[in-house]
């Protein structure tokens, strides 16, 4: 996903440009960059969010005319080279893409042999290439131009000769916004919709030319008018498809972004899992220690128990900030967990460990992002952008993604049977549907937080991988809702932290499989004497737990991916609590997306 | 969201009013709107806008269309979100004066809203008739083109509790002219055998995409197949099945003429006919769905001889070795232990064993 935008008026361009580009950024953000309307042409790219491109661009400018694109990279680095917009050989013509270019090879090794020199390792680039091959206006230039393309996008051009901007769609959005002496071009209506409510939507074949005076659309060569409709909604709100906050579409997205997650990953019938890491690291490793922070540390303390467990070697999980370095780096492998693989704790964690000589893995949403192109390996989690401060749905990628490199390095060390490996990847392959089970079951999560939501503090219990699930739980509530929210692992209860327990604190209890949930129980009894509530997530067939708890979640049944699932009544309950108290879910104060400071 | 070809019947509908040029949509959302909401988002992919507003409790297809009273102004359209249209049936209606009904042949009348109409205009419509005049098997196709006024008709009816979209129609007629839009392009698939006639005249080529089938694996023209859908050794997908997304058929399996939703599992050797198989439903080893005709029931109606080989409904585990007599239809989250044989209609949750 990428994100398109474009002016044609009477007032600076670049303003207009960057603040665009900010609208869209949830489509992608790791390169951004603007082309301005001048002779020769200027352009401003960079690689990383537009806040980095903000920083680079003048002030103001003369041009009244430009495009501009935010990026997303699934495939290929985000470098400022491969960076939107792209020009061809003189800086006669730029262009900004969103869609792929299915027979880009073919016209590049034509273009080259024609003496076309190429900058980047984009598709976008052909484009303006085979601009400069084309004859007429800047509008025939691109209508034969997309003759040859095979694909789906959505373009946009520029010249050195006119101040107007050209575009073609196929299969990807483009809109056009009307305004009084000026006319736009975004991905979505959020691109513009500060300046003007009127707008276009383009179809697929149009070519259309947005021009300070008007907007002219053809398609198939013929002249076409496209009706103007007036959008009237909230910008914000358009964003979320209906839901009150990020928060819980992300929640909502989680059986879709898991299956993208595990897509082509798992081979049950071979006990495969299907991760690009090399063999030889994973199989000369002694030992793991992963480094992360906040949410991507409670993921890494979940999957060290797992590669304890299936590739038996030890695995340790530190705070990132609080890491002194490898053990024994020449035999350790460093895994950095980082969803915007820009966490500045982590990366300074990792180069550290870098420097001491041990191999480094990052594991992180963000393609090309620092941790990305640091580490010797990467795997992608591939949740798509997450814009809630909150983390939710990466959690669970985070977790699935790790369990896939933990059941690799399993195989290859032989430590893990195939007939085993293969019944994980089963698990794993039902995870999305199981987490579909649990958010079918909402509305009782919203009537526990109605009941236990307004009490004085929460205690998050659980062991084994439990334990990473209630300080997961914990966390969210905290950041959410404000409360004071503390998880332990259930055994260290009577080490302590029992003495804050009392009628008015409810304890959430992770007790699925995977955690030990009969030693649990115990303490569940312990806190029950002290007339604490009890809010337990158990197994379907943990008939005690149902019975010793005030209100009881049961999760489907998956072996050891069962905390996973039990963590999302936890998302849901902490959720709901923060909407009740009316709290900014999606701005919780204080904190921000992805902390890029130590 | 029942799929037919492997995507949502709610799609295939605003598909074909963005056909039509219809650009602004309100869905009308209630109980789960929430898998609807994360499907379609604010309809981007579409091209159109989609706004929701929320019907917190089920009082009938009127009280649905008054909570969008604030969201719509002058005329407007409103289409049901359970039958296929075509986008030239969306376009009549445009054409046409609001109020305006889209009506449409059926060979099952009693099914529908059997609607009278004299010189073009509706005088009556009669909901499921027990019997009909063989002349009059005209029905309403469920897509309307009203304006503002509907919603004074529906707020008078509110007081007598639950109100429908027909009322409305009814009442309004009384005061002005309703006209009847004579279409074709509808495909009402309200019953699941109607989903697994329809889906397999939608499925004619299938793309592997990134589906994952064995070398051994045989998947015949005539099906549709989702995203990271596993095909085992030697397992057979027949013609007429589309299987949805991360679906998994085990080894020596055989699927024909069937509708898998998303996340399911069909075991090893597994035969699987004529079936409707909900989301993450798990079909164990050796399970047999033999398929063919039966008489079903559904709401005290008996359908004679439908083919209609089974029906499972979402996160249901039949364990293996079960078998599924024709017709039989399983709930939400039914469990069948090993070897049970099912007939006939299992309830939401039960436990089925031997």
């Amino acid at each position: 996903m990428c994100g398109i935008v474009g002016y044609a008026g009477d007032e600076d361009a670049l303003p207009v440009l960057v603040d665009g580009l900010r609208r869209l950024e949830y489509r992608g953000y790791d390169s951004a960059g603007v082309c301005l309307r001048t002779e020769p042409l200027t352009v401003y790219k960079k690689a990383g969010e537009v806040g980095e491109l903000a920083s680079v661009v003048p002030e103001s400018s003369d041009s009244t005319c430009g495009l501009g694109h935010t990026r997303w990279s699934t495939h290929g680095e985000p470098t400022d080279e491969n960076a939107h917009p792209h020009l061809g050989c003189d800086a006669r013509y730029a262009v900004v893409h969103n869609g792929i270019i299915e027979n880009y090879d073919e016209l590049r090794d034509e273009l080259e042999e024609t003496g076309h020199a190429f900058e980047s390792q984009t598709d976008t680039e052909v484009v303006p290439h085979l601009l400069e091959e084309a004859d007429g206006g800047l509008v025939e230039r691109l209508s034969s131009v997309v003759e040859r393309l095979e694909g789906s996008y959505a373009v946009a051009c520029t010249s050195a000769e006119t101040d107007e901007v050209v575009v073609a769609r196929q299969d990807s959005p483009l809109v056009v916004g009307r305004g009084e002496d000026a006319n736009y071009l975004g991905s979505d209506v959020t691109a513009f919709v500060e300046h003007t409510r009127r707008v276009s939507y383009l179809h697929d074949g149009d070519v259309a030319r947005i021009t300070s005076g008007g907007v002219e659309v053809w398609n198939d060569g013929a002249r076409v008018e496209r009706d103007v409709e007036t959008v009237d909604w909230d910008v914000e709100a358009a964003e979320k498809g209906g839901y009150e906050h990020y928060m819980l579409k992300e929640i909502h997205e989680q059986p879709r972004s898991l299956r993208k997650t595990i897509s082509e990953r798992t081979d049950e019938t071979e006990g495969e899992a299907l991760i690009d890491v090399s063999q030889d690291v994973l199989t000369q490793s002694r030992r793991v220690e992963f480094v992360a922070c906040g949410t991507s540390y409670h993921a890494a303390l979940y999957a060290r128990r797992l590669f304890e467990e299936h590739a038996d070697m030890p695995a340790t999980a530190e705070y990132a900030s609080e890491y002194d370095g490898p053990h024994d780096p020449e035999n350790t492998l460093v895994v950095a967990v980082t969803q915007s693989g820009e966490t500045a704790d982590t990366l300074s964690a990792t180069r550290r460990a870098a420097r001491e000589g041990a191999t480094t893995l990052a594991v992180t949403n963000t393609v090309g992002s620092t941790a990305a192109r640091e580490t010797d390996e990467v795997v992608y989690i591939r949740a798509g952008p997450e814009i809630g401060v909150a983390a939710t749905k990466t959690f669970a990628s985070q977790v699935v993604t790790l369990a896939l490199v933990a059941v690799a390095a399993g195989r290859v060390r032989d430590t893990l049977p195939a007939a085993e490996a293969s019944s994980i990847l089963s698990d794993l392959k039902r995870v999305p549907g199981a987490v579909q089970k649990i958010l079918d079951n909402e509305d009782a999560v919203e009537d526990a937080a109605a009941e236990y939501g307004y009490d004085d503090a929460f205690f998050f219990i659980g062991r084994r991988l439990g334990v990473s699930v209630a300080l997961e739980g914990a966390l969210k509530l905290k950041e959410v809702s404000y409360d004071h929210a503390e998880g332990f692992p259930a055994g260290e209860l009577k080490h302590g932290p029992l003495a804050l327990v009392t009628p008015n604190t409810p304890v959430l209890a992770v007790l699925t499989d995977g955690t030990r949930p009969e030693e649990t129980l115990n303490n569940v009894k312990e806190v029950e004497s002290r007339g604490a509530p009890v809010v337990a997530v158990t197994s379907t067939d943990t008939d005690e737990a149902k019975r010793l708890a005030d209100a009881a979640f049961t999760v489907p049944s998956l072996g050891e991916m069962e905390p996973l699932l039990a963590n999302v009544y936890l998302q849901l309950f902490a959720y709901h609590v923060a909407r009740l108290k009316d709290r900014p879910i999606d701005k919780p104060r204080n904190l921000a997306k992805s902390v890029t400071v130590e | 969201m029942v799929p037919v070809g492997n995507r949502p019947v709610l799609e295939h509908v605003v598909e074909a009013l963005a056909d039509a040029g219809i650009d602004e949509l309100v869905f009308v959302v209630g109980y789960r709107r929430e898998r609807i909401q994360t499907y379609f988002g604010d309809g981007g992919d579409w091209d159109v806008d989609i706004e929701y507003v929320v019907q917190e409790k089920q009082l009938g297809t009127g009280h649905a269309l008054l909570q969008a009273e604030d969201a719509v102004t002058d005329e407007f359209l409103v289409v049901n979100g359970d039958s296929i249209v075509d986008a030239s049936l969306v376009s009549a209606l445009v054409s046409a004066d609001a109020p305006a009904v889209a009506v449409t042949r059926s060979d099952q009348p009693t099914d529908y809203g059997v609607v009278n109409v004299e010189g073009g205009s509706i005088v009556g419509v009669e909901e499921k008739p027990r019997v009909y005049d063989a002349e009059t098997e005209t029905i309403n196709a469920g897509v309307y083109a009203f304006d503002e006024a509907v919603f004074d008709e529906i707020h008078a009816r509110l007081p007598g509790g639950e109100t429908s979209l027909t009322d409305a129609v009814v009442s309004l007629s009384q005061g002005r002219s309703v006209d009847a839009v004579r279409v074709e392009g509808w495909t009402d698939v309200s019953h699941l055998w109607d989903i697994l006639r329809v889906n397999s005249e939608v499925v004619e080529t299938h793309d592997e995409g990134r589906a994952d089938v064995h070398p051994t694996a045989h998947v015949a023209d005539g099906v549709a197949l989702g995203e990271d859908t596993t095909v085992g050794p030697n397992a057979t997908v027949l013609p007429g099945t589309a299987l949805g997304d991360n679906v998994t058929v085990g080894a020596g399996a055989v699927v024909a003429n069937s509708v898998l939703f998303t996340d399911v599992r069909v075991g090893e050797n597994a035969v699987v006919r004529d079936s409707v198989v909900a989301e993450d439903a798990r079909l164990g080893p050796d399970t047999t769905v033999e398929g063919g005709r039966a008489d079903v029931v559904v709401e005290g109606e008996l359908y004679e001889g439908v083919r209609l080989g089974g029906v499972v409904g979402d996160y249901s585990d039949v364990s293996g070795g079960a078998c599924l007599e024709p017709g039989a239809v399983l709930g939400n989250d039914v469990r069948v232990g090993t070897g049970t044989v099912v007939d006939g209609r299992v309830g939401s949750g039960a436990e089925v064993r031997r």
